[in-house]
């Protein structure tokens, strides 16, 4: 997975957080998000992270993690323990996206969630143009080698956020480093976003 | 390399223990190694395993062999001595010089033997608490041990949570299940069905229950290794001959190493001691004073946690060390969690396993950093 590590997404993202939130990242590969939050944002936080080489590197930089899985051990989670949830770039390599989405909203009382978005316009171009699967510098993979197993749009997004009664909050617009309240789908938004990125929650 | 220390704790008021009865002016013996800070915040107790003693880091008197976790404990080691101020004592009921059966009777100038009273996991951590005020020191920087130490280590969490800054437990469980208890069971069998076990009143008798210890060793080693370690290793590899003999001698290396096992332990093992800590072992519920709530045993702790696994653990797996870190998720505690790849078994956090010592290294050190 090409993840997520430039600073100006992090800020995006902290922006959404509040002073002294505890936090739980999902899929918090080295942990310099969860570091950043620490530093600017006084954060409490916690990382899951399945691959045990980022994993280290959490324990050396002093953020406790849980080497997991996020299809699985959400669940070991009580209701809202956390204020925030965050899972950047993770949802589309997990096995099932719908119940990690429903696991996010009960562990947490908001969610950030982010993922490329396979309705960006280069994408569709890439289809149908090339008649290949594309490969960019946010989708790293060639089909045969990742990880990803299930893309979707912004849309497809919002419609199983609607599917699951999750209430989308905010969303972000990560080339402008923009976010705004949300009203709905957008045209703009699905075609021109190469990231979704969004607050959710559930009570 | 430190020299073995030996205390009396409990001069003034007597070790309540919780079986009913206390232990007064008991001895332990104990190891350090570096030095105790100006701040006092750099110590660094480690608990040892069932048939573990204060040697971590230093010779074995007995078998001269290296330290038990001599790869772990020393200068710029994992847990590095020239930073931290290390602590192993031996618990009590064990046999290298604290108090234990082996050991006399202050009331009646003889050996306890089996008039030693029957301990707990907490009474040992009890009696370590005395070392530790003794010792000037109000708050360990991090309590850690695998196995029975392990155990120690949660005891340590739920008893004195606020004198645990943090700890690594390491393959290890909140209590024994059937299989462990029926594993140390065959050992206590075993010492017992010794004749020369004697109702454990040996220690003046040219007779010593060695072949019980020995089979009751032999039993356990088998449970610290996995199969596939024990295949690779061993397979049906023939010691020293080249076809079967038709007879009961040791025929196969697996045979012949584990009788190795067996007697070599015999010389540093006391086989009362073995008794009365795997008693301690298999009564170990660290939810037992809580209502056998594992919620309510953690609920003061707040200490940063890393706990251990061995993906070829069978005696103490991963599943089991993964209830305990739910527990302490459920508490919104700082835990962390690693489970190492290895073939190596139970054994594995004795042994040369560098991506172990690589989590290790890293937890205590950023931990110490942001003291």
């Amino acid at each position: 997975m090409s993840l997520i590590n430039e600073n100006k997404d992090f800020g995006v993202i902290a922006e959404l957080i509040p002073n002294n939130a505890s936090v739980i990242d999902v899929g918090c590969n080295d942990g310099s998000l969860l570091e950043y939050l620490r530093e600017y944002k006084n954060i409490d936080g916690r990382g899951m992270e399945i691959d045990q080489k980022k994993v280290q590197l959490c324990l050396a930089k002093g953020i406790s993690v849980i080497e997991g899985d996020a299809d699985t051990d959400l669940y070991d989670y009580p209701d809202k323990l956390f204020d925030y949830s965050i899972l950047t770039y993770t949802l589309q390599a997990t096995k099932s996206p719908k119940t990690v989405m429903q696991q996010l909203v009960r562990i947490s009382k908001k969610a950030i969630i982010s993922f490329p978005n396979f309705g960006h316009w280069k994408i569709g171009a890439s289809l149908l143009l090339n008649r290949k699967m594309p490969v960019s510098k946010k989708l790293s993979y060639s089909w045969h080698e990742t990880p990803n197993l299930h893309f979707c749009t912004i849309n497809d997004f919002i419609d199983l956020c609607e599917e699951l009664e999750i209430k989308i909050e905010k969303k972000g617009d990560l080339s402008n480093k923009k976010l705004s309240n949300f009203s709905g789908k957008n045209f703009l938004d699905s075609y021109f976003n190469e990231v979704g990125l969004f607050l959710v929650s559930k009570d | 390399m430190s020299e073995n220390k030996i205390v009396t704790l409990a001069e003034d008021e007597p070790l309540n223990l919780d079986g009913g009865g206390s232990l007064s002016k008991f001895k332990t013996a104990y190891t350090t190694y570096g030095k105790l800070n100006d701040k006092k915040n750099n110590s660094i107790l480690v608990c040892h395993a069932l048939t573990g003693d204060q040697y971590v880091a230093s010779d074995h008197p007995i078998t001269k062999k290296n330290g038990w976790w001599s790869m772990v404990v020393g200068p710029d080691k994992p847990i590095d001595t020239n930073k931290f101020f290390v602590i192993c004592p031996n618990v009590i009921g064990g046999c290298m010089g604290s108090t234990g059966p082996k050991e006399i009777n202050p009331e009646n100038g003889k050996e306890f033997a089996t008039d030693f009273p029957v301990i707990t996991i907490a009474d040992m951590v009890r009696a370590q608490k005395l070392l530790i005020d003794y010792l000037g020191i109000e708050k360990i920087f991090c309590v850690t041990g695998g196995s029975m130490g392990g155990m120690l280590v949660l005891e340590w969490l739920s008893k004195f949570p606020e004198m645990v800054h943090s700890a690594v437990p390491i393959a290890t469980a909140t209590n024994h299940s059937a299989q462990n208890i029926a594993l140390n069971e065959l050992a206590r069998q075993s010492i017992m069905a010794d004749p020369n076990w004697q109702s454990g009143n040996y220690y003046h008798s040219d007779k010593k229950p060695m072949k019980g210890l020995s089979v009751a060793r032999m039993a356990a080693h088998i449970s610290y290794l996995s199969k596939e370690a024990l295949q690779s290793k061993f397979g049906r590899n023939l010691q020293d001959k080249n076809s079967l003999d038709y007879s009961f001698d040791a025929d196969f290396q697996i045979e012949s190493y584990l009788r190795h096992q067996g007697f070599t332990f015999v010389d540093r093992f006391d086989a009362n001691s073995y008794l009365y800590i795997t008693r301690a072992m298999d009564y170990f519920d660290v939810s037992s004073a809580n209502n056998g709530s594992l919620i309510e045993a953690f609920k003061n702790t707040q200490s940063k946690i890393l706990c251990v696994s061995f993906t070829s653990d069978w005696l103490y797996p991963t599943s089991e060390n993964k209830k305990i870190v739910k527990v302490f998720n459920s508490l919104g505690l700082n835990v962390s969690f690693i489970e190492i790849e290895t073939e190596n078994g139970h054994d594995s956090f004795l042994l040369d396993e560098p991506k172990f010592f690589e989590a290790i290294k890293g937890f205590i050190n950023s931990t110490f950093e942001n003291l």
